[in-house]
């Protein structure tokens, strides 16, 4: 028998316990797969009109992907030789030599991860063709998905798992060199020993998720800055769900022990010595899941949060369907007309609104550091509220003498508060005029640009500036249906030129959400690509550690427990195992994304409530899922 | 006083039509409080399977058996569990403790299933450890012990919560000479002074000259009974001996 049959034959015959190490693999590949080959597919490229950011995120979510899969390959691939040192020892003890063992278990490996890829790739080919039409569902773009293989995609698929492969063969060629004997026949039995714990540590990992929280909403004042609180975030935060899981579970366990009324109550005496018994074993993989739960909470969250305020979020930039400021007479009727044409689409409101631009200074640094040394807007109190009138949310504005108001700029979170008892002091040409504010409104109506700086006046003292300095009319139209007004956009696109700023709902709508869509996209993909890498990392722990608990409830059924007692003892170390990290992971999650609304000026100001708890929830469920399916497994495996 | 099993022509076959196999063939056992039953014969013989039937492990195939006045024979997978925990004990050969508890929490578990008030339950381990000599092991846990503490440890779990028969299945089988006679002594001991009723099932003849009466069994059916009466350990120990050479299977089971 040739060396490389005995590899095969070794493959072949121990198919169950080669099992979830081929099956991560497999699911690696497949989902490296599906998103390398929606990257190369024609439909994703042209749905998007913006190619360049399109491929930016693609690269850039392909490259978390690998650092990921590598680590979740590796992972497994070190749970699995494991599980294999007693045979590789026996192997050994047989007379094979080291070199012999050590190229069987490469060829081994060598043949798994080959077929992994070629299974990976035929799957990762069906499902990319389901992933393609979820992406487009999100652009809201309706296109018939063909259904072809991107040669491109397969060779990069290749490339990548087959270093992957190689490596951890080379991993698996020197795990007879990288051992004593008798080191190899111990490996399972290693070091589970009744775990110590340490009262300080336990404190000092509530200390260091507390400090990184309150490191998290601290606001920087420079980009060095943010970078140290980054870095002081992470550290602290990585470093103290560790010692979380790994002393302070252990303490309060300890502490449990302690209250003889629960220990020595029933089936809890078993259940928490066993809990405590694993929990040593256990810390690193309850840490990564509570941490990969975090981000894929956080990330999602946001994703959704852009997708889903995206509406909210056009009307806020572009107030009217169609604004443009008015150059000439003809071009105006023409541009009137055009959107007079467009039947399905009927004109609910028209104005036009004279503006005037004008220097001045702010007495309010916060809100002059804001306003620099750029133009200040003004619009007359009669406009604004006929306006709002249009866009149907009601204003009524009064002000006298030199009384103003501010409107609030887009992505600023300022309040009437920085405001009121302030004054604005306009630069006109042969004077200067102090304004005080009596309070700032939300509601925009002019285009935008920047410093989106605007203020209301009086209808007097409107006119009594306007002598001075000649206002800018702008035309501003309001549509019924203004989502789905693209040809009269396109239309008026090839007419206009560009000191018109023509600023069109539909284009700043459609812009937010393909980048929101193919952001929720991509992150929900990675999301639920490390939702099931936990679930099947938790999944699999567990069955392992049953079949390694199958002598203790033995022991405990002879000495008379019930089924009935052993199953709800089984049940509640599980809940254990799943609900700490998922509560630790939703805590930490929750965290973030308060920290990510502070930083993403987009979400300021948005109630994100909606898009998280749909978000916790789908999270949740699916968590679900992977709890029953171990706990019906590990019944299973406990009771036969 | 008590007859604590009562056993009536136990049948326990394997297999099913064609390929079957008769562990246990009609045999009839009673034992009355406080006696110390041993149990021996060659490999295959049915000790094994007659000890399991009795724990309610195994269920016998016809026949009757009452334990303390109950018949185990129909009960359910509830209220067998129950029944085991209540009135019975076992010792196993491998001691069967749970590495993941200490010795202390080892004896009491029994107890803790039961869900024996906590300070009644301190009461108790210190008294059962007291007469096995393990007290200042308590707080170990079983890899940090001895074979004959670890077997010490598994008897004080059994007798804990007062059970009305003791099964111990070749309970000195991997201990040294020593552990193995303090261990006899105190079985000897709980049987005399307590009053325990306990069924050992063993291969050697030296564990079985601690019993009162040992049944020999072969190919399933009942061989022959020895009873000690007034006689010495040791003549009854001769006595076995010469048993079990009639029986053709030695202390070790080769001729």
């Amino acid at each position: 028998m040739t060396l490389f049959n005995l590899a095969k034959k070794n493959v072949i015959g121990n198919f169950k316990s080669y099992l979830l190490y081929f099956i991560s693999m497999v699911f690696s590949v497949v989902i490296y797969y599906t998103f390398v080959s929606l990257q190369y597919s024609p439909e994703v490229q042209m749905a998007i009109e913006s190619e360049n950011s399109l491929l930016n995120i693609f690269i850039a979510g392909s490259v978390v992907l690998i650092l990921f899969v590598a680590i979740f390959i590796l992972y497994s691939n070190s749970f699995f030789t494991k599980k294999r040192k007693r045979e590789v020892g026996l192997y050994s003890l047989l007379g094979l030599r080291k070199k012999t063992i050590g190229k069987m278990l490469f060829y081994e490996n060598i043949i798994m991860g080959g077929i992994a890829i070629i299974i990976g790739v035929i799957l990762g080919t069906i499902l990319s063709k389901l992933f393609t039409m979820i992406v487009l569902r999100l652009l809201d773009t309706p296109v018939e998905v063909s259904f072809e293989v991107s040669i491109e995609a397969i060779l990069n698929t290749i490339i990548v798992f087959m270093i992957i492969s190689l490596f951890t063969s080379f991993n698996a060629y020197r795990l007879i060199y990288r051992f004593k004997l008798i080191e190899l026949f111990r490996a399972e039995k290693e070091g589970e020993h009744a775990p110590r714990t340490s009262f300080i540590a336990a404190i000092t990992s509530i200390i260091l998720i507390g400090f990184s929280y309150w490191i998290g909403f601290q606001s920087p004042t420079s980009d060095v800055q943010l970078l140290v609180n980054l870095g002081l975030y992470l550290i602290s935060i990585v470093v103290g769900t560790y010692l979380l899981f790994r002393f302070l579970t252990i303490y309060i366990l300890r502490q449990l022990q302690k209250k003889k009324t629960i220990y020595y109550n029933g089936t809890n005496l078993v259940g928490i010595s066993q809990l405590l018994y694993r929990i040593n074993g256990n810390a690193r993989t309850l840490t990564i899941i509570a941490l990969l739960s975090a981000v894929t909470i956080s990330a999602i969250s946001v994703g959704y949060s852009f997708y889903y305020t995206n509406e909210k979020q056009a009307e806020k930039e572009a107030p009217f369907s169609y604004m443009h400021i008015s150059t000439s007479n003809s071009v105006d009727k023409h541009i009137e007309k055009i959107i007079q044409s467009d039947t399905e689409h009927s004109i609910n409101g028209q104005i036009d609104i004279p503006v005037i631009s004008v220097n001045g200074e702010v007495s309010n640094p916060i809100l002059q550091d804001y306003l620099e040394d750029g133009p200040i807007k003004i619009v007359s109190e009669k406009k604004y509220n006929e306006a709002l009138k249009i866009l149907d949310r009601g204003s009524n504005i009064q002000l006298t003498g030199n009384q103003t108001i501010g409107i609030q700029p887009l992505l600023t979170e300022y309040t009437s508060i920085d405001y009121e008892e302030h004054t604005v002091t306009l630069q006109l040409p042969n004077k200067e005029l102090d304004l005080a504010f009596s309070s700032m409104v939300e509601d925009r109506i002019i285009p935008w640009s920047y410093p989106d700086f605007t203020i209301v006046v009086s209808d007097q003292l409107f006119s009594e500036i306007a002598t001075q300095v000649t206002p800018v009319t702008i035309k501003t139209y309001e549509v019924a249906d203004e989502k789905t007004t693209k040809d009269t956009t396109v239309q008026l696109q090839k007419l206009v030129s560009e000191d018109m700023q023509l600023t069109t709902f539909y284009n700043i709508y459609r812009k937010g959400l393909e980048s929101g869509g193919l952001n929720l996209f991509i992150l929900g993909f990675l999301g639920l690509v490390f939702l099931a890498a936990t679930g099947s990392i938790i999944y699999f722990k567990q069955l392992t550690e049953a079949h390694e608990d199958r002598n203790r409830y033995e022991i405990l059924r002879k000495i008379g427990v019930s089924k009935k007692e052993v199953n709800a003892t089984i049940r509640k170390q599980i809940i254990f195992v799943f609900g700490l990290p998922l509560t630790i992971g939703i805590i930490h999650g929750i965290v973030i994304l308060q920290i990510a609304s502070n930083i993403f000026s987009v979400l300021i100001g948005m109630n994100l409530t909606i898009p998280i708890v749909i978000t916790i929830l789908a999270y949740f469920i699916i968590y679900l899922g992977y709890y029953f399916l171990t706990l019906t497994s590990v019944k299973n495996t406990v009771n036969n | 006083m008590r007859t604590i099993v009562d056993a009536k022509k136990i049948k326990k076959v394997y297999g099913t039509k064609g390929n079957v196999f008769t562990a246990l063939d009609n045999i009839d056992l009673e034992v009355q409080e406080g006696e110390f039953v041993g149990i021996m014969g060659p490999s295959g013989a049915g000790k094994s399977t007659l000890l399991n039937v009795l724990a309610t492990i195994d269920q016998p195939t016809s026949g009757d058996i009452n334990i303390d006045g109950t018949s185990i024979v129909n009960m359910n997978e509830e209220q067998l569990a129950a029944f085991r925990s209540d009135k019975l004990g076992f010792i196993f050969q491998d001691y069967n403790l749970l590495d993941t508890l200490t010795v202390k929490e080892n004896i009491i578990l029994p107890l803790a299933l039961a869900k024996v008030d906590p300070n009644e339950l301190e009461h108790r381990v210190l008294e059962v450890a007291n007469k096995f000599g393990i007290s200042p092991i308590l707080d170990k846990y079983p890899y940090q012990i001895s074979g004959g503490q670890k077997q010490r440890t598994a008897v004080s779990r059994a007798i804990i919560s007062k059970p009305s028969l003791l099964l111990a299945d070749e309970p000195t089988g991997a201990l040294d000479s020593k552990s193995a006679t303090d261990l006899l002594e105190s079985l000897k001991g709980l049987s005399e002074v307590d009053k325990a009723t306990i069924l050992l099932v063993t291969h050697d003849a030296f564990a079985a000259s601690y019993c009162d009466r040992v049944i020999f069994i072969k190919d399933g059916k009942m061989f022959t009974e020895l009873v000690k009466g007034k006689g010495s350990r040791k003549e009854f120990f001769q006595k076995v001996l010469d048993v079990l050479s009639a029986l053709g299977g030695g202390q070790s089971d080769s001729i």
